[in-house]
């Protein structure tokens, strides 16, 4: 166990190592000359040079990345040319955002795929299955940005919450029910799409495994179909359900921006696309960053449960 | 109907039947014994005869769905058949157990086999988390496990076969039940560790006082271990008797290609083992004959056309379902 957690951290710094080469050169791709985005219009070629050289950007390639990873990891993003404000201070006011909308989000998904997928699993094609996988069927097949649509018209008209206007994000340390009742769309809207993949998921494993002899074997002992499901059936199989919850939740750091664009959080996908339109090279190079390194981390954290849930994983 | 006392099990008339796509199945039909208080029975029975459902049935293990079981089962004088789920829950482990028939697939593979062994004794003894560690230690030991202490915390996989099977064993005893229900206990183990089991098992039963129906398809397994034998052939009785009979003065010929297909100490080495032509039949279009007249070397018209049923044969406790039943005087030629 100890050597395979050893091996995985290698490897996660070999990964962030290869994604912050892509982000800094990433950067060098896109087009136009940074130097007249910063001086604005009708800045003189003069002018132009000297920032050219003031910001480094005569000298070698190479070495304005150690200069730029070595800023980094002192936890210096560099400062916006178009803000005048620092990078990681922007994204620190914006992450936890998105933590708070994420955890929430995975909550309610799970809270309800897992009792779901248990009652599913059960009876197999019995009324309450298919009524369930029905249900989430539907669901797969409406994208988030139609279900966000959806469901401010119901909480608007048919329940007459009024909601949304730009300002409707309430901070957690402003005060906590206005944050959660500004929270609450966003999370059930990335809930109901994680909770479909959950369910099914899990669902489907949960089937497989009830096949299993040792299901028949902890029947045979005498003990409740309860925990027989619970002790017995759920950890077996889980293992897919937690590899697809660190994809989904990595996805949903990196690709959340539609709901935060539609409902107006102003988390990471929110910053990035407002910086995206405002070409703000640097704030853009932070999110990517920040967002590439968290899926890389979510990814290895998950790894990790995915170990301790089925220690037959790590030992061949 | 009342159960003699010395009656632990009596098993009438039982059978089941799976629904499945090409139609009704009969795994096992009109099966007909009784089981003593300590004493031993073994099923024997190609693969798929119907031993392993057979098995579950009467202990009530058989899956919830698609199945029809019809008959009754007598377990220390419950009837098991047609009862609900909650009901046999509460003879299971303590009455009846099962020590099942593979090792790598019968144990939870994400939990520690002490906890396994604990669930039993806290859920249906109600033990305390103490008492119920100490007694699984206890256990482990009983069943020959070395170190048991620090095995209670391994997980299956990291255990051998043999090893797996005593912890599958620990599980069945846990609660001490009057009848072990052993499903092929040594099939997926190495052949060296078969004979170990299988003297841990009957030396278990004689210190804790167990009836033991002993399932296999081994006859070399029931020869010196059971005092009766029940031959099975698509999911019927064929034979029943004294193990002396059934090995020495068995009537039906497919008690004997099973006998001859065994293979024997006295045979030179490379004896070619005596197959049963043919393979067994199709449960799903099962003629109004004998099942296995086809194969058989004996068969006349009317095995093909009506089914025989058990006849008593000359000693007491012995039948046999044959048309043309082998000659008594065939002695002790076989084992």
């Amino acid at each position: 166990m100890l050597r395979y957690v050893i091996r995985r951290i290698l490897m996660l710094i070999g990964i962030i190592f290869v994604i912050s080469i892509g982000s800094f050169f990433l950067i060098h791709l896109l087009p136009g000359n940074i130097t007249a985005v910063i001086e604005g219009p009708g800045a003189s070629p003069e002018n132009q040079a000297k920032l050219y050289k003031l910001l480094g950007l005569n000298r070698p390639i190479y070495e304005q990345y150690f200069v730029w990873i070595n800023n980094i990891l002192h936890g210096n993003l560099g400062t916006s040319f178009i803000s005048q404000t620092s990078v990681a201070t922007t994204i620190g006011n914006a992450l936890p955002i998105d933590l708070e909308m994420m955890f929430l989000s995975q909550i309610l998904a799970f809270a309800a795929a897992i009792p779901m997928a248990m009652r599913s699993a059960r009876k197999p094609d019995g009324i309450v299955d298919r009524f369930f996988s029905a249900g989430s069927f539907t669901m797969l097949s409406v994208p988030p940005f139609i279900v966000v649509i959806l469901l401010v018209l119901f909480v608007t008209y048919k329940l007459g919450i009024p909601h949304t206007g730009p300002s409707s994000y309430v901070s957690l340390r402003a005060d906590l029910i206005g944050n959660l009742e500004s929270m609450a769309l966003p999370a059930i809207t990335l809930a109901l799409g994680s909770f479909v993949i959950y369910f099914r998921v899990l669902r489907s494993d949960l089937i497989a495994t009830l096949q299993e002899e040792f299901i028949t074997m902890a029947r045979s002992k005498g003990i409740s179909q309860r925990r027989i499901m619970w002790r017995h059936a759920f950890r077996p199989s889980s293992v897919a359900l937690l590899g697809a919850a660190g994809v989904n939740i990595g996805g949903l750091l990196a690709g959340g921006f539609v709901v935060q664009y539609l409902l107006n959080i102003p988390g990471l996908g929110y910053t990035l696309i407002a910086s995206i339109n405002t070409d703000d090279y640097l704030l853009v190079q932070g999110i990517v960053l920040v967002v590439s390194v968290g899926v890389v981390l979510i990814n290895f954290i998950f790894d990790f449960i995915i170990n301790i849930v089925d220690p037959r994983i790590s030992r061949e | 109907m009342s159960v003699t006392p010395e009656k632990l099990l009596v098993v009438n008339d039982l059978s089941t039947t799976f629904a499945t796509a090409g139609g009704p199945l009969p795994a096992v039909a009109n099966v007909s014994f009784d089981l003593m208080r300590n004493e031993t029975i073994g099923i024997v029975g190609e693969s798929g005869s119907g031993k392993t459902v057979l098995s579950r049935t009467i202990m009530g293990l058989q899956p919830r769905t698609n199945v029809t079981v019809t008959g009754s089962v007598l377990l220390n004088g419950s009837e098991m058949v047609g009862t609900t789920e909650s009901f046999k829950r509460g003879l299971w482990g303590t009455e009846v157990a099962m020590v099942f028939q593979d090792p790598m697939t019968s144990l939870n593979p994400v939990m520690r086999i002490g906890k396994q062994i604990d669930e039993t004794l806290r859920v249906r003894l109600g033990m305390s988390k103490q008492d119920a560690k100490a007694r699984a230690i206890e256990l482990l030991e009983l069943v020959g496990i070395p170190s048991p202490s620090q095995r209670y915390d391994a997980f299956p996989g990291q255990l051998s076969g043999g090893m797996r099977q005593r912890v599958v064993i620990a599980i069945a005893l846990a609660c001490s039940p009057k009848l072990l229900m052993a499903d092929e206990p040594t099939t997926g183990l190495d052949v060296t560790i078969q004979a170990q089991i299988l003297n841990l098992l009957d030396e278990l039963k004689e210190r804790l006082h167990m009836s033991v129906v002993l399932v296999t398809h081994d006859l070399g397994v029931v020869a010196t271990r059971t005092s009766r034998i029940v031959v099975m052939y698509a999911g019927r009785i064929v034979e029943i008797g004294s193990t002396r009979d059934v090995f020495a003065n068995h009537r039906m010929p497919y008690t004997r290609a099973l006998l001859e297909s065994s293979p024997k100490v006295s045979n030179a080495s490379h004896t070619r083992l005596i197959t049963i032509p043919g393979r067994p039949p199709n449960l799903l279009k099962l003629t109004q004959g004998c099942s296995f007249a086809p194969r058989c070397a004996y068969a006349s018209d009317k095995c093909h056309q009506e089914r025989p049923e058990l006849q008593q044969a000359d000693q007491p406790g012995h039948s046999f379902a044959c048309w043309n039943p082998l000659p008594i005087t065939r002695g002790d030629s076989a084992s």
